[in-house]
């Protein structure tokens, strides 16, 4: 045996050496990664601390955190797939397990729902009582089978300043576990986020403020698919009460995305732009997930250092620097209209009038106990799945991923240590083939054994490698698929607990509604002048919707007028009209088919003119002069606002409106450098002319 | 006018749907600033004085209030100062107009003052009587304000109670009702129309919608607190009930067992892997070990 191989010994040890070297360089190459995170969030010290200044709306909460709380049955296999086929930070191969991706899609639905939590802790804290609530979202197939949500409670169905979409994401394909893929596992999280607001206060990004960077188009097209349902509806004279679904859905569901002006999170605040927050995968406080085996594990939080503080700090500050009056003005409108619809369309613009303060006030008070009544939902949810049994199975669940995650990176060292011995091993073998030659230039016995002895460590080395790296992976598949029952029953017990929490509420909301009603319909005073529908006229004629104060069939007074074509353009305003037409102080904002701006300040006869603080995407506020619709230079004064000023004198005569300093005005934008030409109208002028040059 | 009428031995006031009408009817007008005129007379001899110019007149006309209890008391000191809401100068000026030469005497009983005010046959009939019946009230309570301010605040320090926002409503429609026989005998003077006073009557017919309005506002807060407090206490319990209810009958053995399975799947996967590797060793070695 010995001689035969010494005969054949030179070529098989060439060959055995080449193949080792490969198959190392090879392992090397594919060096096991140890799943490591980033210490803390991009948020932390891109946002800084402020307290929350802003005003809080009457009968309206500051932030509502959505998130995916629940997968109906009918559309698990809908959702499985699309989670499947959009996956975000690589691609997956069509022969990945699958009982083991729906595993991860199910643990996307769990941990979204617990690390939610996180986010409304710290928001609750910061802002005033009752200022924030949570709305989970059920998972389900539309009338048109496609995948879609719906939120579970009414926490939506009152104003809110900003909308948090929240969800934490996991690449579909256990075998990337250990690679730089996104992940939310164990001691990783890899937060998917929106912060939205309504689209009359950030029109030209369709309301988007922030959001995850794999994420945003998706979340601005979503935002204009609501900007049209919007205005379709109050072209018919409504006002639009359906909640829009979470981004992470339309993100699955593939929804066409709108290029948007996009910022860094640590960009100027006054730009008119969405702020981009990258994919990151966090690595949880290593402190806190120590203690979260103790007895007071509840009080702990290991995603608030590293995200969720940073994250409340970021969402107060947005909150602060949105105009929060024309940020809930739509919806506090279609709150109002359930029960008041003389109303509703009259609190956009306001009155001083005695009888419009009196009966705004009751409407507003009537919103506010509702506010009350469905923040004590929120603060039970979060109580519910928190701090009971569900929160410790969930703190132990993420201990026991920690456990699997930490095994699979000390495996990962032992299979770096063996790759790295196997190709030390093959490079000592070439060595001494190459080194110890005998006189003759040939290998001698010795030399022969200690070069068989290394190629064989290294083959062995390289088997230890290759088993470590699979058993590597099985510890993640068998925790994956034996963790399916406990997935089950917390996700089981997460929806009793919100359903049971949302029948409760309902019943009893309904209850108090009736009862508030009632109040509200004996106790209010009448109003001198009421809120209808009629029309209005954009300047070249087109006809559209205007609901508030009406005369002769024609928008007359205060309200919001609306005229929307069919080939995505669209105008609504908000303010003074007079016979048909914007007239006096109001705040217009027009659509075209790949972008929209504001124009806030005087019109007459349906054209901008006079000052007008103009906002476009991608550049901070202007201040610019118009004259019949047209641009001719920077403003010389300060911007008249529908909010602000009071109504317009009668059209015969001669009437200012009041102004409003720059300084003040809510973006805070001093005005820019006076450009003395006047420019020119665009091809297609928007409706009323608004002359605003394309980007 | 419950209130009223429970605390004091008056005649029970006749209240009218009429006292409204005036108030209501100059909402709709416009006013411009009233004329200030500093030199008119005033409503009565002690209008222009200050507590402190003459102690003896509120300390006399303070005894005439109840005196039985403090409730009572309360109810009509704040009554008095209610009254006088709003009451401007130049308002005082025009209510002196009115009272048409009508003054009341120094030593009258207010109690007797207000009732007169509120007797229906005199605000038919002499509404300058009335005029001058709350003209003097007014003045009073202009007057004594410090020893009006005293007593309330040391009748509630005495029975936080008396605080009570809905006592405290109450009192304030009485007085509402009283201001608004004031506008009403006003306008039945002419005073809306006069091109001197008309202004100010008017702007004084504004300011009863508002505190209307700010009163009527109050009952409806005080209702909707109530309802408030009484669901939102309810819904904390029940949906509380319910979180525990839930909680209690989740399964705490599942992750465990899920834990232990996934254990025992890796540690028999390792021993496989450690099985294999000899076997590569063994091949490695040439079959030698």
């Amino acid at each position: 045996m010995t001689r035969h191989l010494s005969s054949r010994a030179p070529r098989l040890r060439t060959k055995l050496v080449g193949t080792t070297l490969l198959s190392g360089v090879m392992l090397l190459s594919a060096c096991a990664s140890t799943a490591t995170g980033q210490k803390q969030s991009a948020m932390v010290g891109s946002a800084q601390a402020e307290a929350f200044r802003a005003q809080r709306p009457a009968g309206g909460v500051l932030a509502v955190i959505r998130y995916p709380a629940v997968v109906e049955t009918a559309a698990k296999d809908k959702y499985y797939d699309a989670f499947r086929a959009s996956p975000i930070g690589g691609s997956v191969p069509s022969n990945a397990d699958q009982s083991l991706q729906e595993g991860i899609a199910d643990s996307v639905i769990v941990k979204s729902n617990y690390f939610a939590l996180s986010l409304y802790k710290e928001l609750a804290a910061r802002l005033p009582e009752h200022g924030v609530l949570l709305s989970p979202h059920a998972v389900k197939l539309g009338p048109d089978g496609r995948l879609t949500s719906e939120p579970i409670t009414q926490a939506e169905s009152i104003p809110n300043v900003v909308s948090v979409d929240f969800a934490t994401y996991s690449f579909p394909d256990p075998k990337k576990m250990m690679g730089s893929e996104p992940l939310t596992f164990g001691d990783l999280v890899t937060p998917l986020i929106t912060v939205r607001t309504d689209h009359r206060a950030a029109a030209e990004t369709q309301g988007v403020l922030l959001a995850s960077e794999d994420i945003l188009k998706t979340a601005a097209g979503a935002g204009r698919d609501e900007v049209t349902k919007n205005l379709t509806k109050m072209q018919r004279g409504q006002f639009d009460t359906t909640p829009s679904e979470l981004d992470f859905v339309s993100y699955l569901r593939r929804d066409r995305g709108m290029d948007v002006a996009t910022q860094r999170l640590n960009g100027d605040a006054s730009f008119n732009a969405v702020m981009s927050y990258p994919l990151e995968k966090i690595k949880l406080d290593k402190t806190a997930l120590s203690q979260l085996n103790s007895a007071t594990s509840g009080s702990v939080d290991p995603l608030e250092r590293v995200f969720s503080d940073a994250m409340a700090d970021r969402v107060i500050g947005i909150i602060n620097d949105v105009d929060v009056n024309q940020a809930v003005m739509a919806s506090r409108a279609a709150a109002i209209a359930e029960f008041d619809p003389s109303l509703a369309a009259l609190t956009f613009v306001g009155s001083s009038s005695a009888d419009y303060q009196a009966r705004a006030r009751y409407a507003e008070r009537l919103l506010e106990a509702q506010r009350k009544y469905l923040s004590v939902q929120s603060l039970r949810i979060f109580d519910g799945i928190h701090n009971g049994e569900m929160g410790v199975q969930m703190r132990d669940m993420i201990l026991a991923e920690y456990n699997v995650l930490d095994k699979r990176r000390k495996m990962a060292k032992q299979q770096n240590t063996a790759t790295a011995l196997s190709v030390l091993a093959a490079i000592g073998a070439v060595g001494v083939m190459s080194q110890d030659k005998g006189s003759d230039g040939r290998s001698s016995y010795g030399e022969y054994l200690l070069t068989n002895a290394l190629i064989q460590s290294a083959f062995y080395a390289g088997t230890q490698a290759y088993s470590l790296k699979q058993q590597s992976k099985s510890v993640a598949g068998n925790y994956l698929s034996s963790i399916v029952p406990a997935l089950e029953q917390q996700t089981t017990v997460t929806v009793d607990l919100i359903d049971s929490n949302e029948t409760i509420t309902a019943i009893r909301y309904e209850d108090l509604q009736t009862k508030l009603q009632e109040l509200y319909t004996t106790r209010q005073r009448a109003l001198n002048t009421v809120a209808t529908r009629c029309g209005f006229y954009d300047a070249g004629g087109a006809t559209g919707t205007w609901m508030g104060v009406c005369n002769g069939g024609r928008a007359n007074g205060n309200g919001v007028g609306v005229v929307q074509s069919g080939d995505g353009r669209a105008i609504e305003y908000y303010g003074y009209a007079s016979g048909g037409v914007a007239n006096g102080p109001g705040l217009m904002i027009v659509h075209e088919p790949n972008r929209s701006f504001t124009l806030e300040g005087n019109f007459s006869s349906g054209q901008a003119d006079g000052a007008m603080r103009v906002a476009e995407a991608g550049k901070s506020d202007q201040f610019r002069s118009y004259n019949a619709g047209r641009d001719v230079g920077a403003a010389q004064s300060a911007p008249a606002s529908p909010f602000t000023s009071a109504p317009p004198a009668p059209v015969s005569r001669a009437s200012a409106p009041r102004l409003v300093n720059p300084q003040a005005a809510p973006r805070r934008v001093a005005p820019r450098v006076i450009q003395s030409a006047p420019k020119a109208a665009p091809a297609i002028a928007p409706p009323i002319a608004p002359v605003v040059p394309k980007s | 006018m419950k209130y009223l009428a429970k605390a004091a031995s008056l005649t029970v006031l006749s209240l009218t749907a009429t006292s409204t009408a005036a108030s209501a009817q100059v909402t709709t007008q416009t006013y411009e600033t009233a004329p200030v005129i500093l030199s008119a007379p005033v409503a009565n001899a002690y209008a222009s004085n200050s507590y402190a110019s003459d102690p003896d007149f509120c300390i006399n006309t303070l005894s005439g209030f109840q005196t039985e209890n403090p409730e009572a008391r309360y109810q009509f000191y704040t009554l008095t100062q209610e009254i006088a809401r709003d009451a401007s100068p130049e308002l005082r000026t025009a209510l002196t107009h009115y009272s048409q030469g009508d003054t009341v005497a120094p030593d009258a009983n207010i109690l007797d003052v207000i009732e007169d005010a509120t007797n229906p046959v005199l605000r038919q009939a002499a509404p300058e009587i009335t005029v001058a019946n709350l003209a003097y009230v007014i003045d009073f309570a202009s007057q004594c304000d410090t020893a009006l301010s005293g007593q309330i605040n040391s009748l509630k320090a005495y029975d936080p109670a008396l605080g009570n926002a809905e006592f405290n409503a109450m009192i304030s429609e009485d007085a509402l009702f009283l201001r608004q026989i004031l506008s009403d005998s006003l306008v039945r003077l002419g005073a809306d129309t006069d091109p001197q006073y008309g202004a100010i009557t008017g702007t004084y017919a504004d300011s009863l919608v508002r505190t209307r309005d700010a009163v009527e506002f109050t009952a409806f807060v005080s209702e909707v607190d109530e309802l408030e407090a009484l669901y939102m206490t309810d819904l904390d319990g029940r949906l509380k009930r319910s979180n525990d209810m839930i909680n209690e009958e989740m399964d705490l053995e599942v992750l465990g067992d899920a834990v232990g399975l996934s254990n025992s799947m890796d540690a028999a996967a390792a021993k496989r892997a450690k099985q294999e590797r000899i076997l590569s060793l063994i091949r490695i070695m040439g079959g030698r070990l």
